[in-house]
């Protein structure tokens, strides 16, 4: 290996100066291809300005190509993981999670609504072709504006106010979106784990697209690959966040060479991929990425002997005793990063419950701080995380910009007093001969608290929360109910409590949209008929008619006026304040530990890191194609 | 080899009883037939029974253990809900009798705890300084008794400030021979509670059935099939998630028993109308009926004692089945659910594969689930030969 890495390293230090980098040895991998001269050089099939990656600076080392990447899936839809994995955007968040571009050369922005991107020249599809601004004017005019394709019209994002964006082709290599307002969501909403898509590759996608085809040829192909009309067949094709067509182009590190249905997905490196290291050796390192599927609850066990060589989704901190004592019987290394959500186990009274009565006291403010105030949070994170979790409300982490400690620390001590008072002051003060609570209609106080059942972590955590509230009088039972039909009943409003993940993104910036503060999904649990309301563009669902509820929306609609930071992070503050004050979710712990194991020959693999799905993309902005196998010793 | 025989004529080398033989000397015996004849039929069966020893000990083990949810809260150490948070996922503890070589009163060590921060792993040393006799009969946790008076007596306590966990104790400190204990109460009865109801089910609707015949048995017979025919998992499922949440535990329980018990009664309700569509052409149905007997009477009175012993049988290997049932739906998720606590549900918690690797204690209650359905087969099968002593 040494002799190996000094040669590059010499060839690289004779090619930095100047800029051939493409000098770099090619991958031993597409030797038969080069050989056969079926595969152009290194030079031809990077972009003339690559985006160099310098480990270095990074505190990592630049390594040697090869090697196979072996991760276990829950199921054959998770090789959805592999784009979220590899995080090739058009711009995206470096490991300290500021923007710049990466497919992207350059972009510029003027006055907070003119985007302009610029292309990297000579920059290739994985299938060879030319990735130029047609791709996005393809996308743009056939796709975004295309009734057919897209019933509901342009989506959202490519929205402000309800008016889409103007799209420019300026030269082969420049585009530009322009609105007449400021648009600060849009970068961000590219950079997210699955991004807002803005191009396609036309010359292969042109095929299956009624405008560009004939309607027999069409038909044709439709019917072999099995579907009614052709704007289901275009999706399916073009499907990026979920890589089951191995003919599409792509321009992430790896391409997939299985379609589905298959026990195993094999990935291989892209011959034209647009980063290289700082010796000019192309990224990605690994050759392959092969995904096997195992079935979710025993993920966990193929991964303690050693049959995964990067592992993150499918196991757990409950995991990591067994894991870290595997570590001395296989190749394998576990460390522990820290999950980004803003509370690992959180409470959300459902603001839209159907029960007049109880959707009355979710309502009051004081109702939900005492159910806040009733939670032992030293015992959830004595207990279950080993005191190594921070007892915290669901807001931001300390490491995000953004934090203050008033946020963690409001209402979130344990005080059965207190709460025992406010529930008194909220009308819960009648009780039966148990000395259990009574709505003041009579009824018990019970609330069901639902569950997806998936984590143990949270079966427990609500067994140690039964117990605190029945000291302040109030019993909880809880429901499990598979997913999806949880979240169908939620949206119906037939959800009272449900426990899920506090704010998906605990370390933002003040850049990022704060849209989860404010009613914008219906998959947000405390209110999601608003939040359909926003989602559907006040099509369906129900407006808000709660004073500070409605204030986090007016704030979320001042943040996407917004021309400067400072402006942001005022807003962000406001909107942070209100959500700590009004404790619309109720968190208990928040910075819990993610296991991440990795054989123990793969390198750059940080040993501590944030993780979550956004905006890490899991580990997307540690840089997979940049970890690297040391050979067997 | 001819030198083991005796010469021809010469006289056998052991003792030869010139008695004659008579094989059947037992049946001909005057007073034991007499014996035989005018003992009732459960002294028979019991005669029988007692030869077939498994049988037997299986129903004093099982005796033994219905006992003991009399008593539970007696017997368990702790609480079934006690917390005991500095002692999370602590392993079996010992106990001892001998110290410095003489018999003492039992006594536990005391034991360190220590956090392995790499592992995360909770690591137990005994400490050798610390005796902690047990206490017996003693004051411990407070608990109420069948839910009607507050008692604090225990069979077996720790010393004061010590801890007492035969078995154990879970991810959140709770002592798992205790839950076991109480967890007995639910998975045992809900058997007994089961098999009772496909039984009175079974009996009246097989009963009738076979005895009138006609239109009615032909309903019954199509719905037993309709019954039969659906996947028992996806019905239990079904009707468990009938039951509402925010029903109390012993509802949810009750509920449950019901499930159990709707389900089973189908093939009881065979057996009875078979057996009862052969005996009722029987002369001495016959005469019941010439004399004026209602149907419930020659049923109740004539036909049912007619195979009682054989349905007795039956349902006792049908008990495990039920136990069986509860352990599987609440190991699914979809029957009784915490606080409650059967040994279904103490294996759904014991089924990750961490458990198995690093906290196998837990898996315990699978112990006490086969020891019970084992002797409950081993109990049917001394009931199925016994049933018929005039064989």
């Amino acid at each position: 290996m040494i002799t190996r890495r000094r040669t590059l390293a010499l060839l690289a230090s004779a090619a930095l100066p100047g800029k051939s980098l493409a000098k770099a040895a090619d991958s031993p991998f597409l030797k038969d291809q080069l050989a056969a001269g079926t595969m152009p050089d290194l030079a031809q099939r990077l972009p003339r300005s690559p985006r160099v990656i310098d480990l270095g600076a990074m505190g990592r080392t630049p390594g040697r190509q090869g090697g196979t990447l072996r991760m276990l899936i829950g199921g054959q839809r998770d090789v959805r993981y592999i784009p979220i994995h590899s995080y090739a955007r058009l711009v995206g968040y470096d490991q300290d999670l500021n923007l710049g571009p990466d497919i992207l050369d350059s972009y510029t922005v003027d006055e907070g609504r003119i985007f302009t991107f610029h292309l990297r020249d000579g920059h290739k599809w994985s299938d060879g072709s030319d990735f130029t601004s047609d791709d996005f004017a393809y996308y743009w005019n056939d796709v975004v504006m295309n009734t057919s394709l897209r019933r509901g019209g342009p989506p959202m994002d490519l929205k402000v106010n309800g008016v889409v964006a103007k799209f420019e082709v300026l030269d082969r290599l420049t585009v530009r979106y322009s609105w007449d307002v400021p648009a600060p969501h849009f970068l961000p909403r590219l950079a997210d784990p699955i991004p807002q898509p803005l191009m396609l590759p036309a010359a292969y996608m042109r095929q299956f697209h009624a405008n560009h085809q004939k309607p027999d040829i069409l038909a044709e192909l439709c019917e072999r690959h099995r579907v009614t009309t052709w704007a289901r067949l275009h999706k399916k094709m073009s499907r990026q966040n979920r890589p089951e067509n191995p003919d599409l182009p792509t321009l992430g590190p790896w391409l997939p060479k299985t379609a589905p249905p298959a026990e195993q997905f094999v990935f291989e490196r892209n011959p034209f991929y647009h980063r290289v290291d700082e010796n000019g050796t192309q990224l990605p390192y690994v050759d392959r990425v092969v995904l096997n599927v195992s079935s979710t609850e025993i993920i966990t066990a193929k991964t303690a002997t050693g049959e995964s060589d990067l592992q993150a989704t499918g196991i757990g901190f409950p995991d990591y005793t067994l894991l870290k004592e595997a570590e001395s019987r296989y190749p394998m290394k576990v460390s522990l990063w820290r999950r980004t959500q803003g509370s690992s186990v959180t409470l959300l009274p459902n603001l839209n419950y159907k029960d007049d009565v109880w959707r009355g006291l979710f309502q009051d403010v004081r109702v939900r701080r005492a159910l806040s105030l009733a939670i032992n949070r030293t015992e959830i994170n004595k207990v279950i995380y080993y005191g190594l979790g921070r007892e915290s409300a669901d807001t931001v982490l300390p490491e995000s910009p953004l934090f203050k400690p008033e946020y963690a620390a409001a209402w979130a001590s344990h005080d059965p007093d207190q709460a025992n008072a406010l529930l008194d002051a909220a009308g819960l003060q009648n009780r039966d001969i148990y000395g259990r609570r009574l709505l003041p209609d009579g009824r018990p106080a019970h609330i069901t608290i639902e569950s997806s059942g998936e984590s143990t972590l949270e079966t427990d955590v609500l067994e140690l929360i039964t117990d605190h509230y029945r000291a302040v009088g109030l019993s909880l039972f809880t429901r499990v109910s598979q997913r999806d039909i949880f979240r169908s009943r939620a949206t119906g409003g037939e959800v009272m409590m449900s426990v899920w993940q506090g704010l998906d993104n605990g370390v933002p910036t003040a850049d990022m949209p704060p849209t989860q503060l404010a009613p914008s999904s219906d998959d947000q649990l405390q209110w999601p008929v608003w939040g359909m309301y926003y989602m559907s563009a006040k099509t369906s669902g129900k407006a808000p008619d709660h004073s500070k509820v409605l204030e986090l929306v007016s704030l979320l609609g001042d943040w996407k006026q917004t021309k400067t930071a400072e402006e942001r992070a005022r807003i962000w503050d406001d909107m942070l304040a209100i959500r700590a004050d009004q404790v619309f979710s109720i968190g208990t712990v928040n910075g819990a530990l993610q296991p991440i194991v990795r054989s123990s020959r793969l390198r750059n693999v940080p040993d501590e890191a944030l993780y979550g799905f956004k905006p890490t993309s899991y580990l997307g902005v540690y840089l997979p194609d940049t970890f690297w196998y040391e050979e067997e010793p | 080899m001819s030198a083991y025989l005796p010469k021809p004529g010469a006289p056998l080398d052991h003792f030869v009883s010139d008695t004659p033989f008579d094989p059947d000397a037992t049946e001909n015996n005057a007073e034991q037939r007499a014996v035989a004849a005018q003992a009732s039929q459960l002294k028979l069966m019991w005669w029988h029974f007692r030869r077939h020893k498994m049988a037997l000990w299986s129903g004093i083990f099982l005796i033994v253990i219905y006992f003991t949810i009399l008593i539970s809260e007696f017997l368990a150490p702790y609480d079934l809900h006690s917390r005991n948070t500095d002692f999370l996922y602590a392993p079996p503890q010992a106990v001892h009798i001998f110290r410095d070589g003489q018999l003492v009163r039992p006594y536990t060590y005391g034991r360190d705890v220590t956090l392995d921060m790499v592992t995360l792993k909770w690591n137990y040393a005994d400490d050798p300084t610390d005796i902690q006799p047990l206490r017996f009969f003693c004051h411990g946790d407070r608990y109420e008794f069948w839910g009607l008076f507050k008692a604090d007596l225990h069979l077996v306590c720790p010393a004061e400030g010590g801890q007492l966990f035969l078995l154990g104790t879970d991810r959140l400190g709770r002592d798992v021979l205790s839950r076991t204990i109480y967890g007995a109460r639910i998975s045992l009865t809900i058997g007994i509670l089961g098999v009772m109801m496909s039984f009175v089910l079974g009996i009246i609707i097989g009963g009738l059935a076979g005895y009138h015949g006609g239109v009615f048995d032909l309903i019954v017979q199509r719905v037993i099939e309709v019954l039969q025919s659906i996947p028992s998992i996806p019905m239990w499922m079904a009707l468990a998630a009938i039951i509402p949440v925010t029903w109390s535990p012993i509802l949810v329980y009750i509920g449950i028993t019901i499930v159990l018990g709707m389900l089973d009664w189908t093939g009881l309700a065979r057996a009875v109308r078979s057996k009862l569509l052969a005996l009722r052409e029987e002369d001495y149905v016959l005469a019941a009926q010439l004399m004026g007997a209602k149907s419930s009477r020659i049923i109740g009175r004539h036909l049912i004692p007619g195979f009682m012993s054989h349905l007795i049988a039956s349902a006792t290997l049908t008990i495990p089945g039920m136990i069986l049932g509860e352990t599987a739906l609440s190991f699914l998720g979809i029957g009784l659910r915490a606080p409650i606590t059967s040994w279904g549900i103490l294996l759904t918690e014991a089924r990750s594969v961490n458990i198995i690797a690093l906290y196998p204690w837990l898996l315990f209650p699978v112990v006490p689930v086969i020891l019970v359905i084992l002797a409950f087969n081993f109990l049917g099968d001394g009931l199925r030969d016994a049933a018929d002593p005039y064989k």
